[in-house]
């Protein structure tokens, strides 16, 4: 592992809990459990150019001490870790947020900054590409499950990748918002449907949900909410859909 | 009401036996129990007060004395002519708190200020009830005077006499109304009539009822707490008697976050600072207050003339400021000792926020950024926001005056009154808000909104809540919720979990301290919910107190873990020394998941305001935009208009 960032915020129902791992050969491997694009497992590797560009990132912030940056009002827990520092706070920890280089002509205690400011300014570009990676995990499905419309009354589950994974659809939770034009609110449901306490989902597996019928002049946004087995644990998620608005 | 078999009534007789007061005879420190003996068998006498004072603390005994009951409880002030469907304003919430009360309503009424249905149907009722035809819904003169006289004929609460050692919902009322007026150190509302209460108990015999302490909150300083501090009581509220905490008012809020020590609350304007917009029209009538000569136009354009005017007010400060040509820290500081009002300003607000034991901070060039002006008919309050990324939703914009324009200040000494109307504008600069818009839904924070959000009529005009300063009002400790929010930690749940069948127990607060600090060491959040959500802590007094036995325990280090890819994804944790406060050390040493943030609520207090927890506290006495949260441009329209304005229902 050359890093490993997870992202954690229980305020919501259910958590966000998601984490990606990069190995030094390129290898992505990652979980997801609150996503447009699916969740459950997901590994890849990544092209050797994004690989290099997040290697000299990684190399720009090791021998800097890690920020300690002050997250905004309501932010989620974001944990880096490389193997040369452990884990390390970067929710807040932005390019924006980080101090401008600093000139090579700066008095000497430009550095009593957390890393000093040029550190931190390589902290924030690696917490960026950090986040990225998360989102880049959901190109390579192994085990996941996303959702799309099949017709104006049905939500459809979907198994995406190459392996099988187990689910709970006992308690599923839907929640249906559509909208009209340019995000303009057109109507909200939601209802629980009741399906089998454990299924196992391989590829061509699908689960059709009933949902009220949108009024046809919107889009559809979805909100499924179930829950992943894995070994004994149950692990809630929520899969969404989420298309650009008509 | 109150657990009175477990109370202990003293009688006048009684002396007390300070040897066994109670469960925590800890804070006997300062006179003793001598002096306390000296003073009991007569009238205090000068020595014996200073004893006494040495006792409860002088501070204390100092805060209470002198302390003239404040207006408050019974009946609110009679709204005028009838009111009916559609109506609003502070007389509408008036007459929703007295239905409610009334038990007129199908359940408590959301006091809104708004007459709908269910105020109308509230009113029907009580018409109905009361025997008035026709039955119209409407408030008219004849129903509101009936309305009124009902109310104010409720019976008062039902208050026992409390001793050392009692327990229950009373003695936490007792305890927040000491804290109101003024009880120094706060008292933690326990519930418990322990030695911190003890204390101040007998400082306000003394110097509030200039009376020998009896070590008793007896009936007539029932009826002092109770004149001078609203609230503090249970009430059925609807038809189904919902039994109600009525919120104790406890000084004047303080809703907006903690600014950065330092910092000045203005942008830095002129020269390699702004030079347009509402700071230069602020720092221009500034400087023509302070008696720029020639008097510059107000036109928002930093040019030549307002820099001459800018260096000449630095240069003729005594000793002289840098005559940078920037009005900065210091050059602000002196303009607003020179000329304290404006018509127009600009805040640049840097400030942090402890939220479940974690801080939060709009710092930097992420500070709060808005800006306000007073206009012949309004005040407007503007927030502009730099989106980045895809364009912002329209409906954004509708529902930050949907939520926040409900309210006008008013100076009561001159009648006079000005509606208070909040805007979001799009726009950038260096005096705009930076929001990142990104596609999809989820949970938004102050920077980062989402397209698809199905909330977001909720959503919005909380996050624009922070654009404007205001803090979060969820999962704080109680000093920071009392100044938030202006009223005292509720009592809520004293009695904690009930016990497993014999010969179990129920769990003591130690116990659950205890089995905390175990899960925290474990990084079990999983534990930390079973001990205290799943095993029936509900957030109030009783939870008071496992944060207190916390607060008891030795510290200990909680090694570092790493990262699990999972699932569940967890973070990777550095070590951590744990503290004793209960919620800085759950925050720290556990991960973020659903498990430690319901431990965390559990464990702290939350308002069901717009700045709050709308979807877990419900409370329909503090909801949405609250009068608290419009406290800076009141005193601002204070120091620009003269008089005392408070922001009252429209």
């Amino acid at each position: 592992m050359i890093l490993r960032l997870v992202i954690a915020d229980g305020r919501q129902t259910p958590a966000v809990a998601e984490s990606v791992e990069l190995s030094a050969d390129g290898t992505l491997t990652g979980w997801r459990s609150v996503s447009p694009a699916g969740v459950g497992w997901f590994t890849g590797k990544l092209p050797a150019p994004e690989l290099t560009a997040l290697q000299a990132l990684i190399e720009a912030v090791t021998p800097t001490s890690p920020p300690h940056p002050v997250p905004r009002p309501g932010a989620a827990e974001e944990v880096l870790e490389l193997p040369a520092t452990g884990p390390v706070s970067i929710a807040g920890l932005t390019p924006a947020s980080a101090p401008a280089p600093t000139p090579a002509s700066a008095p000497a205690d430009a550095d009593s900054l957390d890393g000093g400011v040029d550190g931190a300014g390589a902290w924030a570009r690696l917490a960026e590409a950090s986040r990225q990676l998360i989102e880049r995990l959901t190109d390579f499905p192994r085990a996941a499950v996303a959702v799309d419309v099949a017709s104006p009354t049905t939500a459809r589950l979907v198994h995406r990748g190459t392996d099988p994974l187990r689910l709970d659809l006992g308690t599923v939770a839907v929640r249906v918002t559509a909208w009209r034009g340019y995000y303009e609110p057109a109507g909200d449901w939601t209802g629980p449907v009741t399906g089998p306490a454990e299924v196992e989902a391989g590829p061509g597996w699908t689960y059709d949900l009933p949902i009220e019928r949108a009024p046809d002049d919107t889009t559809v946004h979805l909100a499924v909410n179930f829950a992943v087995l894995s070994g004994s644990t149950k692990v809630p998620v929520q899969a969404r859909f989420t298309p650009v608005p008509k | 009401m109150s657990d009175i078999a477990a109370q202990r009534v003293l009688k006048p007789q009684d002396t007390p036996d300070v040897n066994t007061l109670g469960p925590d005879p800890r804070i006997l420190l300062a006179a003793g129990n001598a002096a306390m003996a000296r003073m009991l068998p007569g009238a205090p006498a000068g020595a014996a007060l200073g004893e006494l004072g040495q006792f409860a603390g002088n501070a204390q005994v100092a805060r209470f004395v002198g302390q003239p009951p404040a207006p408050g409880g019974g009946a609110p002030p009679a709204p005028g002519g009838g009111v009916t469907s559609g109506a609003h304003g502070d007389s509408v919430q008036d007459l929703q708190v007295e239905l409610s009360r009334l038990q007129a309503s199908a359940a408590p009424l959301t006091e809104d200020g708004k007459y709908g249905p269910l105020t109308e149907a509230a009113v029907r009722n009580f018409q109905t009830g009361a025997g008035i035809v026709p039955v119209t819904g409407v408030a008219d003169p004849v129903t509101k005077a009936q309305i009124d006289a009902a109310f104010a004929a409720l019976p008062a609460p039902v208050r026992v006499v409390l001793a050392s050692g009692a327990t229950g919902t009373d003695v936490g009322f007792a305890q927040q109304k000491l804290n109101a007026v003024g009880a120094s150190p706060r008292l933690i509302i326990n519930a418990i009539f322990d030695g911190p209460m003890l204390g101040a108990v007998i400082a306000y015999e003394i110097a509030a009822l200039h009376r020998f302490p009896t070590a008793t909150v007896d009936a007539a300083m029932w009826t002092a707490l109770d004149s001078g501090v609203k609230g503090g009581f249970l009430a059925p509220e609807g038809a189904g008697g919902t039994q109600v905490e009525q919120n104790t008012t406890s000084g004047t809020a303080n809703s907006l976050g903690t600014q950065v020590a330092g910092t000045s609350l203005h942008p830095f304007t002129g020269v390699g600072g702004l030079t347009g917009g509402p700071a230069v029209h602020e720092l221009q009538q500034k400087l023509n207050t302070a008696g720029a000569s020639p008097a510059l136009k107000d036109d928002g354009a930093f040019g030549p003339k307002t820099l001459a005017a800018l260096r000449a007010f630095q240069t003729g400060r005594v000793p002289p400021l840098p005559a940078t040509g920037t009005a900065d820290k210091a050059t602000w500081d002196a303009l607003d000792v020179a000329s304290p009002g404006s018509l127009t300003g600009a805040v640049d607000r840097q400030w942090t926020e402890v939220v479940g034991g974690a801080t939060y901070s709009m710092v930097g060039a992420e500070g709060s950024h808005y800006s306000w002006e007073i206009q012949k008919t309004r005040m407007l309050v503007t927030a502009k926001v730099t989106f980045v990324g895809p364009p912002p939703p329209g409906a954004w914009f509708g529902y930050v005056p949907a939520t926040w324009n409900q309210y006008q200040g008013v100076d009561a000494a001159s009648g006079n009154s000005l509606p208070i109307d909040f805007q979001m504008t799009s726009g950038g600069g260096g005096d705009a808000n930076q929001v990142k818009v990104l596609t999809g839904s989820g949970r938004a924070n102050a920077g980062e909104w989402y397209l698809a959000d199905p909330d977001a009529k909720n959503t919005i005009p909380h996050e624009f809540g922070h654009l404007i300063g205001l803090q979060d009002e969820y999962q704080l400790h109680p000093g920071d919720y009392v100044r938030v929010t202006g009223h005292e930690p509720p009592v809520g749940d004293t009695t904690g979990p009930a016990g497993a069948p014999a010969p179990a127990t129920a769990p003591t607060p130690a116990t659950i301290a205890t089995q905390l600090q175990t899960a925290m060491v474990a990084r079990s959040s999983a534990g930390a919910l079973a001990a205290t959500v799943t095993a029936g802590v509900r957030p109030g007094a009783f939870a008071q107190r496992i944060v207190q036995e916390y607060a008891t325990l030795a510290t200990t280090t909680v090694p570092a873990v790493p990262g699990v890819v999972g699932p569940p994804s967890v973070p990777g944790k550095p070590a951590v020394t744990l503290t004793g406060d209960l919620l800085f050390d759950l925050n720290a040493a556990l991960p973020d998941d659903t498990d430690r943030y319901e431990t965390i609520q559990v464990l702290s207090y939350s308002s069901g305001s717009v700045m709050g927890d709308q979807s877990r506290v419900s409370d329909p006495h503090d909801h949405g935009a609250q009068p608290r949260h419009l406290g800076e441009f009141m005193a601002i329209l204070g120091r620009a208009l003269g008089g005392t304005w408070e922001a009252k229902r429209r």
